[in-house]
């Protein structure tokens, strides 16, 4: 029992990291990423790669990954997302046109990742990281996992705090809220933009790091299973709201525990739509969620 | 003709079911509705007519027309369930839909098959058969292209707040686009899985949802001509080129990327901005001196206003 609450907890902090960078830039630069899995994935990869040829240790690893996302992120954002909004007439007409550009590019990552590795599980054996198990009490737990408990759980508070307390976050928050106004109080929304794009990518590569570590592999299709449980959770916590982001990730993660433990395995999938259908059904701005006040 | 039509019979029927299924995300598309459900109605369409096929032995066409009505109805509940919702939050509670009804196709036990899905499902449904569905259909659609109809659509989905101040009722458009899509869904899903005989939880998730968009987006979203050149392209361009068959999703994903960027209308959107300019172009001179005569009497009218204070 105390072993599967702390398999969910640690569940739970994976789906934190990857899905506190997409909620940040949907809540605030009103860009909802499909393609962030793919990002997610592919710096895994990358990482993958250069691990294949130089046996590198954990921090190596995951610095490059980190690397990557927020490098191939702050990519996609220079390149589409912010010529689309550039473009864009209506805020309403922009929204699709992300999606489909975020659809679009979340393709081109992942069929090279599919063609490379002819489809198979990828992982970071050829490093010089081993795992070790410790047991406390009855109950395993790897070094992996103290790891992720630690930098998922620790970088959501402390990435909810800073949005709430700082500065840069009211500036943040104030985009999200309404974008001509807060230009118009001199807050550089390109250049935000940006920054948070970086921050996204690079927690989605650490997400990818971490997570091919606890797995000891992952799949070109990872990603793409991952953005849709993503969705959920941020539905769940409510656009926006970082603390939902975790709440949302423990409600997922036990669900699927829960789910797991009565039923046989493959009804695990449906859970993550099940509860976005719910929730979008019941109270669509979320747990923690503000509802939308909008003025015309 | 006909050894042609023969020879390459199944890419026929692709392009069209595909193309029905496109048209089934237009119509929603059209209103403002950014609605993925087509996916669920594509499965239950297919699903439904293989499983009376296989199961109960319904005659084919009796399969095809309950199915997608069954769909219709499915359809029209989720649009009153989900008529509070709107925008990107109404797209993912579609999303979550369909991909609701793959996870059941994948454990339905033996009436869906499992992870293997249905097969073995021939029916005497031929290429003529759904060539004239599509034709009818698309005779249905371009009614809603024309005139006041056409209109009122585009006013609802650039604005739907003006819209209801002119008096365009946008609830009742947006809730009647679910059975129409719905129908429409089913019906593509019901003609697939009779040429491809088979149908699986595989065929049905959301990497149909992806092709679907993007045959629209690269087509253009106002018009059917829109989504049938979209799947035309599609269905055919890995068969031609061979290197695109190789690369097929990356081809795919960079096309819809710069189409999102560049041309948001699509190919069809390409060429009607061209046939607007060239038609502006063509009345520009005329507007000229129409100006140039209104420009005049209004130079007169001053003139004898002036006079007659002065």
């Amino acid at each position: 029992m105390v072993q599967d609450l702390l398999n969910a907890t640690t569940l739970a902090s994976i789906y934190v990291l990857f899905a506190l960078g997409m909620s940040l830039v949907w809540g605030t630069i009103g860009i909802l990423n499909f393609a962030h899995g793919s990002i997610f994935m592919f710096s895994a990869f990358i990482a993958y790669l250069v691990v294949q040829q130089i046996p590198l240790g954990m921090p190596a690893v995951i610095a490059i990954a980190m690397v990557s996302g927020a490098l191939i992120a702050v990519a996609m954002q220079y390149l589409v997302f912010q010529p689309i909004m550039k473009k864009a007439k209506n805020p309403h007409a922009g929204e699709l046109q992300l999606v489909i550009g975020g659809i679009g590019l979340s393709a081109i990552p992942i069929s090279f990742a599919q063609r490379s590795t002819l489809s198979n599980p990828f992982g970071f054996s050829a490093g010089t990281f081993e795992t070790q198990a410790y047991t406390i009490g009855g109950v395993i737990i790897t070094n992996v996992m103290i790891i992720i408990l630690i930098v998922g759980l620790g970088l959501g508070v402390g990435t909810a705090l800073w949005i709430r307390n700082s500065k840069k976050g009211l500036a943040l928050r104030a985009l999200g809220v309404d974008p001509e106004v807060s230009a118009m109080m001199g807050i550089d929304r390109p250049k935000l933009a940006l920054a948070t794009m970086l921050y996204s990518g690079a927690l989605a590569g650490l997400a990818g790091a971490l997570l091919t570590y606890y797995f000891n592999s992952i799949t070109s299709e990872s990603g793409d299973t991952l953005l849709l449980k993503a969705f959920a959770i941020i539905i769940l916590g409510g656009v926006g709201s970082i603390f939902g982001v975790i709440l949302g990730s423990f409600i997922l993660a036990f669900a699927e525990f829960a789910v797991l433990l009565y039923t046989n395995g493959s009804w695990v999938t449906a859970v993550s739509f099940g509860l976005l259908f719910l929730i979008l059904l019941i109270r669509p701005q979320g747990i923690l969620g503000k509802k939308e006040v909008r003025r015309t | 003709m006909m050894g042609w039509i023969d020879q390459n019979e199944f890419l026929i029927g692709s392009t069209l079911t595909v193309f029905l299924l496109a048209i089934s995300i237009q119509i929603p598309l059209r209103l403002g509705v950014i609605s993925f459900a087509s996916i669920g109605y594509y499965a239950i369409g297919g699903y439904g007519t293989a499983i009376l096929m296989t199961q109960y032995d319904v005659s084919t066409w009796t399969s095809v027309v309950v199915a997608s009505v069954a769909a219709a109805v499915v359809a029209t509940l989720l649009g009153l369930i989900i008529s509070r919702l709107n925008g990107l939050y109404l797209a993912m509670a579609t999303v979550s839909f369909s991909l609701l009804l793959s996870a059941i196709a994948v454990n339905g036990g033996s009436v869906t098959g499992g992870a293997v899905g249905l097969f073995g499902v021939i029916g005497d449904i031929t290429i003529w058969h759904t060539a004239g569905i599509a034709v009818v259909i698309i005779f249905l659609v371009s009614f809603t292209e024309r005139g006041k109809l056409s209109r009122r659509i585009d006013a609802t989905r650039e604005d739907s707040q003006l819209a209801s101040a002119m008096g365009i009722n946008v609830t009742a458009y947006r809730r009647l686009s679910f059975p129409i899509s719905g129908l429409i869904g089913g019906l593509a899903g019901a003609l697939a899985v009779n040429l491809k005989t088979a149908i699986n939880p595989e065929s049905v998730n959301f990497t149909l949802v992806v092709l679907a968009l993007t045959i629209i987006i690269i087509g253009g979203q106002a018009s059917w001509i829109g989504a049938l050149a979209g799947s035309l392209f599609f269905v055919w361009l890995p068969e031609i080129l061979v290197f695109v068959g190789e690369w097929e999703e990356v081809v795919y994903g960079t096309l819809v990327v710069f189409a999102a960027v560049l041309v948001p209308g699509g190919v069809v959107g390409v060429f009607n901005d061209w046939r607007h300019r060239r038609s502006v172009a063509r009345e520009r001179p005329k507007v000229a001196l129409l100006e140039a005569a209104a420009g005049e009497s209004d130079a007169e009218l001053t003139q004898s206003r002036s006079g007659k204070d002065g």
